[in-house]
Order: C-alpha cells, then structure tokens, then sequence
C-alpha cells in the first residue's frame, strides 16, 4: 500500500512537491472553548483531502480558521510558502483559498448572474469577469437557465452548484468544502462528488472536503483526514483508510 | 378644486425631503441593521457649512456643494470612529450611542454657530407658480426640492443596479458572511454606505432649511417625520422610503391646509404609531416582524 505523502505526489503531477496548504500544529476554537489541538495537514496541489468525523470533531471549526472566520490561538496557516494566519477573511479568498460554508450562503435576494459576479468581483477587469462568467455558464448549464432567476427560487442541489461555481469565479488555488452534500438527494451527491473529482483532475485545484458522508468523500479522495474531538487521529491514503474495516468502524461508523 | 391642488403638490414637495432622510436611514439600516438617530443633526451641522459657505462666497451653489461633500465626508468618519466599535454587538448599543451623536453634534452645532434662528437662502425663487390664471401653490423652489431628491435616489438606484460598486454593497447589506467569503472588503463598503446617507442627508437639511429656518435642533422634527416614512416604506426599500415620504408628505399638507398647521406634528406621530400597530414591517418590507 503506498503512503498517503506517495498518493498525494502523484496527483500533483510532479509540478510541485511543496504542499499548496500547509496547516501547521493549529489551536483553535470558539469563545474560549477549544475546538482544535495541534492540527497538522498538508494538502498537496491538485488533490482531494477529506477530513472526516463525528459531530463536535472540529471540522467546520477548521476550515472556518483556514479561511480567516476564527482566529488561531496558535498555529500556522500557509499557501504555497505564504504565511496567511491571522488575515482578514477576504484577504485570505484574495490570497486564493475559497471556502463554501455549511449551509451554503447563497445570497437569496440577489440573482444567480448577481451572486457568481460578486465572486469575480475583486479579481478580474471588466471583460475577466465576462468571460469568467461564460466559463461557469459553460461548466454549469444549469446555472446559465437560471442566470437571471432570484438565487433564492434554486433548490438544494441547484444551490450547492451554484457556490461552489461562485467560489470558482476567484480562479482559487484550494477550495475549502464544508458538508456539499448535506441535505441533498443520494442522485444529486453523486453529481457532487463527481464535479469535485472532475475539478481537480481538469483544473488541478486542491480540495480539502468536510464530509459526514465518509463513504462518498474517501470515494473521491486522496488522501483521508479523520479529527476525533479536536484532534488529527488518522492520516491515511484514502483508498486504504476506506479498506480498513476496523478503523472505518471506529471513527466513522460504516 | 384649487386648494387641493395646492396642498398635493406642496405636500409632494415636503415629502421629498422626508424621502430624503428616509432613504438616508434605509442605507444605514440595510447595511448595518443601525438606525441613526444622528442624522438629522449631522444635516444641521452641513447645513451650517453650507451657510457659512455661502456667506462667504455669495454663491448658493458652492455652499450647496461644499455640504453636500461635507455630508459624505462626516458619514464615513462617523462609521469608522464611533460606529465600528458597535456593530456586531447588541443593537442598544448602536441606539445608545447614535443618540449620543445626536446631542454631541447639536451641542457643537450650538457652540461653534449659536442658537438663534437663521434664515437659509432659497436654490430658486419662492414666487408662486401660475398655470394659467391657477396659483399651484408651490414655487419654482418648490420643484426644485422635490426634483433634486428625484434625481438623487435615481442616481443612487442606478449605483445600486448597474455598478459593481452598488453589487458590492447589496451584497454587504443582504449578507455580510458570504459577502466576506467572496472576498468583498465589507468594512469599506459599510463606511461608503454610511458617507452616501450622510450625503443624502446633508440634501435634506439644504432643501427643508428654507422653510424651517436653520438652529441646532431645526431638524429633529424633520428627522422623526422621514423616520415615520422610511418606517412606511418598511427601513430595508429604498423605493418604500420615497413612496413613504410622499405619501407622508401629502398627507401632513392635508391635515396642515384643511384642520390647521398645528396638527401637524401630532398627525405625523400618529402616522408613525399606527403604521408600527397596524403593520410594523412596513408597506413595502417582505420580512415579517421588527423590533424598533
């Protein structure tokens, strides 16, 4: 079986062998309560890394402190050599790590065109930003009949597309997801899954997933990240973490 | 026939200025769910510049313009100063502390210009205008008051539709989580919100202060009654605050033409009690339920 670091140089396709993310013995939590304890990951470019785990583990915790939302009590955050912790939320999207939070944050009250533009906004000149717009009409037809629809009318699944195609209007390095497939039909997951699969092996973009649905997430991924009450118990090449029958059972219940 | 006539277009013009602060709080309060009680005093503190702009040049239009950047230039030095520290925290804080500005500016309004009365100097000629033989009741002041806050919203809601600047503070204002996600600098688009209201603030008191004459507090009857309109239109439709104010307007120049002038402002407050009773979202609001 080859090492998780083997399995994560390979997909880079030999571009790099630095680390696109880089988390660094990370403390973290809300309110005084510690969420995170000396979480070291390191996502290699162009790859998928789940992080798996219960409820309470810290997952949402610490994607929420990779993109800037919570604040480390100690640690280090990095994108390609560039220390980012301790930056402002919208300078770390800046820096080109997005992130798709649980729960989505479609913004309801303005159209699908409106919310991918606000996206792009930063980034691009004026004719960026058209041709950035064509690009996710081209790789979403769905979100291209819906252009001028009130994003709050999607569905669920219509929805999930619709962020993550906005996240990809910055052209991002890493996209941090939290839950994709949370809510959503098992038909409508598998077109997820598949659509993070097929942007990192066309766009090389390095995913680091938040899943509670193990099962899809170690199907895609790389490399398999289990937290357990705030901590880093298992990092493992994805395929073998989801052939492991006893620690599937242990930490992930399946 | 005649008379009501003249109290709809006198009403419309007053109502425009209520319009006017109505959209000033509508701004803030998309934004940064603030309302702000200072706004009124920040228009009488342009307002004086404006005079004292005016008396020194001789030109109306310099002054007008002078306090028209002078509007936007407090509205963003107010959010960055005493605003930032509060948002994100409990609303009464923001209350309290909006209040405060109100008697802080009004007391150095006082201060610097004194508390007498002073008359503002008309944009146009205050002669009555005539259709045919038929006194309108208004003067080509008069228009010009009601026009200069139509362009102005129109102006505003061009910004808002076409721009990226006006997706940027849309975005801020319905959701500031995702807006920051996307990588908008929301503190700087909070800061632009608050110095456009300051401006459009500061027409208010350029356009009401011929009428009301300009003192501290002149404006704090003015700014209870573009509260009562933006709270019409519902506080989150820039479209409800002037359909607000209009309404608001008209309404009052009825009370004060056909049951007296000094009936005005008790109707006003009625208005304003019976629209949080009767329907405290607003006219024009599609969220449900408010705390004022």
């Amino acid at each position: 079986m080859p090492s998780s670091a083997g399995a994560g140089a390979e997909r880079g396709g030999g571009t790099s062998r630095a680390a696109a993310l880089e988390v660094e013995h990370l403390e973290s939590g809300y309110a005084g309560v510690m969420a995170l304890h000396d979480v070291s990951i390191s996502a290699k470019p162009g790859t998928i890394t789940a992080v798996l785990g219960a409820n309470g583990a810290g997952k949402t915790t610490l994607l929420a402190t990779i993109s800037g939302f919570v604040r480390p009590r100690q640690g280090r955050v990095a994108l390609d050599g560039t220390d980012l912790t301790r930056r402002a939320p919208e300078e770390i999207v800046r820096a080109g790590i997005a992130h798709v939070p649980e729960g989505q944050a479609v913004i309801t009250e303005l159209t699908v065109e409106e919310n991918l533009r606000v996206g792009g906004l930063w980034r691009h000149g004026q004719g960026g930003r058209s041709a950035a717009l064509e690009d996710a009409y081209k790789r979403f037809p769905i979100l291209g009949a819906a252009r001028h629809r009130s994003a709050g009318t999607l569905s669920g699944g219509e929805r999930q597309i619709l962020v993550i195609a906005r996240a990809l209007m910055a052209s991002p390095k890493v996209l941090l997801l939290d839950e994709p497939s949370l809510g959503l039909a098992p038909r409508i997951v598998a077109q997820v899954m598949e659509l993070i699969q097929r942007l990192r092996d066309e766009s090389g973009l390095t995913v680091v997933l938040v899943e509670q649905n193990a099962r899809s997430a170690l199907a895609i991924a790389d490399l398999g990240v289990v937290l357990n009450v705030g901590r880093v118990v298992v990092i493992e090449n994805a395929a073998v973490l989801a052939a492991d029958e006893a620690l599937r059972m242990h930490y992930l219940g399946f | 026939m005649t008379e009501f006539l003249q109290f709809t277009l006198g009403g419309v013009s007053f109502g425009m200025v209520y319009a006017a602060i109505a959209l000033s709080l509508v701004l803030i309060w998309r934004g940064t769910r603030i309302l702000n009680y200072a706004q009124g005093a920040m228009a009488v503190l342009t307002t004086y510049i404006a005079l004292t702009v005016i008396n020194r040049t001789g030109s109306y239009w310099e002054g007008f313009v002078v306090a028209l950047a002078a509007g936007l230039v407090l509205g963003a030095v107010i959010e960055r100063v005493a605003i930032r520290p509060v948002e994100n925290k409990p609303p009464l804080n923001a209350v309290v502390v909006t209040i405060g500005l109100l008697v802080l500016i009004e007391g150095i309004a006082g201060i610097i210009y004194g508390g007498q009365f002073r008359s503002f100097p008309p944009a146009f000629s205050l002669n009555g205008l005539h259709a045919g033989s038929v006194a309108l009741g208004i003067s080509r002041n008069d228009v010009f008051v009601a026009a200069a806050v139509l362009v102005v919203a129109l102006a505003l809601a061009a910004l808002f539709r076409f721009t990226s600047t006006g997706l940027r503070l849309r975005a801020a204002a319905f959701n500031p989580y995702a807006a920051r996600l996307l990588g908008v600098r929301v503190g700087r688009v909070f800061t632009l919100g608050w110095a456009l209201a300051g401006l459009i603030g500061a027409l208010a008191g350029l356009l009401v202060s011929t009428n009301t004459f300009l003192y501290p507090s002149s404006m704090d009857s003015i700014f209870v009654l573009g509260f009562t309109a933006a709270v019409i239109g519902g506080l989150d439709s820039p479209v409800g605050a002037i359909v607000g104010g209009l309404i608001l307007g008209v309404a009052l120049n009825y009370v004060g033409g056909y049951l007296g002038s000094n009936l005005v402002p008790i109707f006003g407050l009625i208005a304003l009690v019976a629209v949080l009773m009767i329907r405290p979202s607003g006219l024009f609001s599609v969220s449900h339920g408010r705390q004022v």
